[in-house]
C-alpha cells in the first residue's frame, strides 16, 4: 500500500497542496496522510485546524473518496520535524508541500520550512504554490 | 483562580510544610534580631523594636499555625493559570536554568552592557522553554532576544533618558543621536 | 469644588502631549493585558519605569490608561478564548465565552466593552464626587484611627485573597517582613539589612512587585509549562443589536454598584462584585434558560462591576492612602516615587495633579472604547507569540524596570531571589497579592501607631479611643473571624446531597477549563 504524505495549513497555500495530494493519491491508488502539526507553543495557533475548519477538512476528505487518515501532532516540534517523522513512520512515497512565495529579503531573514523539509526527508517531494491571484 | 483546582487532601510530602517552617523560622529570626535593634535614649515610648516584634510574633504563629495544618494533610490548591498545566511534572531545569541565567546576566550587565546581557538571558530563558537544548536551536532566540535588547535600550536610554549601561559597540554606534 | 477642580483637571489633561500619553497608556496597558498569564497588577508593574522619566502628570496620566487598559484587555481573551484568564474575568467568560460560541461573539465584545465604559465612567464620575467629601471626614481622623483602618486592611485582603486566610496572613507577614527591612523613618536605625549598606535604603516596592508577580510567574509556568494552543473563537455577527441593549443596560447599572462600593472597602479586589453582580442577572433575567448558554446579561453585568471595582479601589487610595489591591498598592509607590504622598492632604497639595489624573481617567475610558471594539483582531495576534518569548520578554522587562531603579545588579540578584518566594508561593497556593499590600502598608501603619502612642505616653487603650477606631477595629476582627465561623456553620449544615452537586460542578468546571486544550 503506497503512501502519501500532505503538509496541511488553513490558507490558499495549504489548500493548492491537497488538492494536488488528493489527485497525486488517485492516481497511484495511495492512502493519503493529511499532517497539521503545532508545535504548540503559543497561546493560539491559527495555522492548528480545530472545530468548523476541521470538519471541513474531513466532509473534504470524506468527498475525494480516498483512503485518508489526519494526523495533527503537538510535541513542540516545527512542521519540518512533524513531516518527516511521518514521512519515515509511513513509508511515504510522495510528500506533498505548499510554498510560500517570498521576496528575496524574505528569503534572507527567514529560515525557509521548505528548504529544511527538502534537506530531511528521503521521499520525493511536490512543491505546490498558491495560484498567484490569491496570493 | 483558586477554586477551580482544589484538591482539598492529597496525600504525601509537601513542599508547603517546609514553606511554613521556613515562614515560622522568619519569624524567630524577627523576634531574636529585634532585640540587637538599637534605641535612641530620646525614645521614651515605643521604639524602633515595637512593630518587628509584633510582626515577629504574628509571623512565628502563622508559620507555626500553618505548619500543623498542612502537617493535618491541608493543602493550599497550586496556582492556575493560561500557560500553566496543571498536570505537569515540575521541570526543575527550566526552572534552575532561568535561574542561573538570570542572576549570570545581572553580573554582565556592567560588563558586557544591558542590551547583550539580555541577549544571552534570553537565549538561555527561551531555547530551554522550547524544549530543546542544542547550540542551533538557540540562533534564533539569541538573535530575537539581542533584537528586543537593542531597541528597548534605544527607546528607553535615547528617547526616555533612563540610566542603562548600553556597552561599548553599542554606546558608540549610537553616539550621534 | 467638585466639579470646577474636575473641569480644571480637564484643561490639563486635555494638552496634546498628555493625550499622547494617554493614548500611550490605554494601548500599551491593553496589549500587555491582553497577554495570557499577565494580570493588572503584573501589567502595571512591569510598565512602571516608562513613566520613570516623565513628569508626574503626565506620568500618572498614562499610569491611568495602563490602569484601566489592562482592565480591558483581560475581559477580550477571556471572550474570544476558551480559557480561565484572571480572577475577576471568570464570570466575563463564563457566558461570554459561550455567545462567542454560538456566533454572536461580536455583541458580547460590544456589551463588555461598552459597559466597561458606561460602568468606568459613573465610576469615575463618583470618585469625582465621594473623593472631596471622605477627605473632609479623613482630616480628621487621628493616628489611631489610621492605625485601625490599616489593620483592616491587613485581615481583609488577607482573608478575602487567596483560598484560605492563614495563607493570605503568610503572604502578608512576608510583606510586612520585607517592609520593616532598612532604616527606621522615625529614629533613623538600621533594621534587619544583614551589614549589606545597599539594604539601608529599604527593598525598592517595584523590585519587589515585579518580583513576586512578574519573575515568579515566569518561574511557575517554565516549571510546569502548558503546550498547546486554544481556539480563538471568530468575533461574527453584528455588534449590539437594539433588543442586546436593552437586556444590557439594566445589568450595567447595577454591576456599577455593586462594583464601586467594592472596590472602595477595603476588602480588596474585584472577584466578589462581579460574583454578586453574575448572580443577581441570573435571578433577574427574563431570560433564564440562556444563562450557561451564553446570556447577554451575564457579560454586562459582571464586566461593569469589574470596571466600576476598579475605580472604587482609587477612593481609599486618593482619599487616605490605604491601598486595598495589588495594583493600588503599586500605584501608590508610584506616588511615592515622586515624593508624593496620598493621603487625606493630598487633594490640598497636589489637588491639580488628582484632577488631572481622575479627568484622564475619563479620557482613557473613552478611548478604550473607540480602540477596542475595531481592533480586537489586532489584540488576539498578539496571543501567537511563542511562550518561550513572552517570558523571555517578561524577565527582559522585569530587568529593565528593577535595574533602572538605582542602576545597582545587587537589585536584579535580590529580584530573582524573591522571584523564588513568588514561585514557592504559587505552589503553595498562597495568594501574591497581601505580601504586595503589606509591604506598602506596613510602614504606614507602623507609623500611625507609633505617633499615636506616643501621644498617649504609650497608654495602649488610645488606640480604640475613637469610635471610628473601635467600629474599625470590630470590623477587622469580623472580617478575620468570620469566614472562620463561617466554614464551620456551612460545613455542619451541608447535607451529603449538596456536597455530591458541590463537587459535580467542580468537576464540570475543571472539564470546562480543560476542554479547548491541544493535546
Amino acid at each position: 500500500m503506497s503512501v502519501v504524505v500532505v503538509g496541511y495549513v488553513p490558507n490558499p497555500r495549504g489548500r493548492a497542496a491537497l488538492e494536488h495530494a488528493i489527485a497525486e493519491a488517485h492516481r497511484r491508488d495511495a492512502l493519503l496522510v493529511v499532517v497539521n502539526s503545532s508545535r504548540g507553543d503559543a497561546l493560539v495557533d491559527e495555522e492548528f485546524l480545530r472545530g468548523d475548519q476541521l470538519r471541513a477538512l474531513h466532509d473534504e476528505l470524506a468527498a475525494s473518496g480516498l483512503r485518508t487518515e489526519v494526523r495533527q501532532p503537538v510535541r513542540g516540534r516545527d512542521v519540518a520535524e512533524e513531516l518527516s517523522a511521518v514521512c519515515t513512520e509511513t513509508g511515504a512515497e510522495l510528500l506533498v508541500i505548499g510554498l510560500k512565495r517570498r521576496s528575496a529579503v524574505g528569503k534572507l531573514l527567514m529560515g525557509s520550512a521548505a528548504q529544511r523539509i527538502l534537506l530531511d526527508v528521503e521521499c520525493p517531494v511536490l512543491g505546490v504554490k498558491s495560484p498567484p491571484r490569491e496570493g | 483562580m483558586s477554586t477551580s483546582t482544589t484538591e482539598p487532601t492529597r496525600k504525601g510530602f509537601s513542599g508547603e510544610l517546609v514553606g511554613a517552617v521556613l515562614l515560622a523560622a522568619l519569624g524567630v529570626y524577627l523576634l531574636v534580631d529585634a532585640g540587637a535593634i538599637a534605641i535612641p535614649g530620646s525614645s521614651n515610648t515605643v521604639g524602633p523594636r515595637f512593630f518587628p516584634y509584633a510582626v515577629g510574633g504574628l509571623t512565628l504563629a502563622t508559620g507555626a499555625l500553618l505548619a500543623l495544618r498542612v502537617l493535618r494533610g491541608d493543602r493550599g490548591p497550586a496556582d492556575d493559570g493560561e500557560d500553566v498545566d496543571p498536570d505537569a511534572p515540575t521541570d526543575w531545569r527550566a526552572v534552575a536554568v532561568i535561574v542561573v541565567a538570570f542572576v549570570a546576566h545581572a553580573l554582565l550587565i556592567n560588563v558586557v552592557g544591558w542590551p547583550l546581557a539580555v541577549a544571552l538571558m534570553f537565549a538561555a530563558v527561551a531555547t530551554t522553554l522550547q524544549g530543546r537544548m542544542t547550540p542551533r536551536a538557540a540562533v534564533r532566540p539569541f538573535l530575537v532576544g539581542l533584537t528586543v535588547g537593542c531597541v528597548v535600550w534605544i527607546v528607553f536610554v535615547k528617547a526616555l533618558n533612563v540610566a542603562l549601561p548600553g556597552g561599548t559597540v553599542l554606546e558608540f554606534l549610537t553616539s550621534w543621536f | 469644588m467638585g466639579i470646577s477642580d474636575l473641569l480644571g483637571g480637564f484643561a490639563d489633561a486635555i494638552t496634546p502631549v498628555n493625550l499622547l500619553f494617554a493614548l500611550l497608556g490605554v494601548v500599551l496597558g491593553t496589549a500587555v493585558g491582553v497577554l495570557p498569564g499577565i494580570g493588572p497588577a503584573m501589567t502595571v508593574a512591569l510598565l512602571l519605569p516608562a513613566t520613570y522619566v516623565l513628569e508626574p502628570t503626565s506620568a500618572l496620566i498614562m499610569f491611568a490608561g495602563i490602569y484601566y487598559g489592562g482592565m480591558y484587555g483581560g475581559s477580550t481573551t477571556s471572550i474570544l478564548l476558551n480559557t480561565p484568564g484572571e480572577s475577576a474575568s471568570i464570570m466575563t467568560a463564563l457566558e461570554g465565552n459561550k455567545m462567542a460560541k454560538a456566533g454572536r461573539g461580536s455583541a458580547a465584545l460590544a456589551t463588555a466593552a461598552i459597559g466597561s465604559f458606561v460602568a468606568g465612567t459613573i465610576a469615575t464620575l463618583l470618585l469625582a464626587l465621594v473623593a472631596p467629601a471622605l477627605v473632609q471626614v479623613a482630616i480628621n481622623v487621628t493616628t489611631a484611627d489610621y492605625f485601625a483602618l490599616a489593620v483592616l486592611a491587613f485581615v481583609a485582603v488577607a482573608s478575602v485573597l487567596g483560598s484560605s486566610p492563614l495563607r493570605g496572613l503568610a503572604s502578608l507577614c512576608l510583606g510586612l517582613y520585607l517592609g520593616l527591612v532598612g532604616t527606621d523613618v522615625l529614629t533613623g536605625q538600621e533594621r534587619f539589612t544583614l551589614g549589606i549598606p545597599q539594604l539601608s535604603d529599604g527593598i525598592d516596592v517595584v523590585v519587589v512587585a515585579v518580583a513576586l508577580f512578574a519573575v515568579g510567574e515566569s518561574l511557575y509556568v517554565a516549571s510546569r509549562l502548558r503546550k498547546g494552543s486554544v481556539q480563538v473563537i471568530d468575533h461574527k455577527g453584528s455588534w449590539m443589536t437594539r433588543n442586546d441593549l436593552r437586556r444590557s443596560w439594566g445589568p450595567w447599572l447595577r454591576g456599577t454598584a455593586f462594583g464601586f462600593p467594592f472596590g472602595v472597602m477595603p476588602a480588596g479586589g474585584a472577584e466578589i462584585p462581579t460574583f454578586l453582580s453574575y448572580a443577581t442577572e441570573k435571578k433577574l433575567t427574563k431570560h433564564p434558560e440562556e444563562f450557561g448558554h451564553g446570556a447577554i446579561e451575564g457579560v454586562a453585568g459582571p464586566e461593569a462591576a469589574n470596571n466600576a471595582s476598579a475605580a472604587g479601589v482609587l477612593v481609599p487610595l486618593l482619599t487616605l492612602g490605604i491601598p486595598t489591591s495589588a495594583t493600588a498598592a503599586i500605584i501608590l509607590a508610584a506616588f511615592q516615587g515622586y515624593g508624593i504622598q496620598p493621603g487625606p492632604t493630598l487633594l490640598t497639595t497636589e489637588g491639580p495633579l488628582v484632577w488631572a489624573l481622575i479627568a484622564s481617567l475619563f479620557i482613557g475610558n473613552a478611548m478604550l472604547l473607540v480602540l477596542n471594539l475595531p481592533l480586537v483582531g489586532l489584540w488576539v495576534k498578539l496571543l501567537r507569540i511563542p511562550r518561550p518569548y513572552l517570558y523571555a520578554g517578561i524577565l527582559t522587562f522585569a530587568s529593565l524596570g528593577s535595574f533602572a531603579v538605582n542602576a545597582d545588579p545587587l537589585d536584579l540578584v535580590i529580584l530573582m531571589g524573591l522571584g523564588l518566594l513568588g514561585f514557592a508561593m504559587r505552589r503553595f497556593g498562597w495568594p501574591v497579592a497581601p505580601a504586595v499590600i503589606g509591604l506598602i502598608l506596613g510602614p504606614i501603619a507602623e507609623t500611625n501607631l507609633r505617633r499615636a502612642l506616643a501621644i498617649s505616653d504609650g497608654d495602649l487603650s488610645v488606640l480604640v479611643d475613637s469610635w471610628f477606631s473601635r467600629v474599625v477595629l470590630l470590623l477587622a476582627l469580623l472580617a478575620l473571624v468570620g469566614p472562620v465561623v463561617l466554614r464551620a456553620v456551612r460545613g455542619r449544615r451541608a447535607t451529603p446531597e449538596e456536597s455530591a452537586q458541590q463537587q459535580e460542578d467542580r468537576e464540570v468546571q475543571k472539564a470546562g477549563n480543560r476542554e479547548g486544550w491541544g493535546a
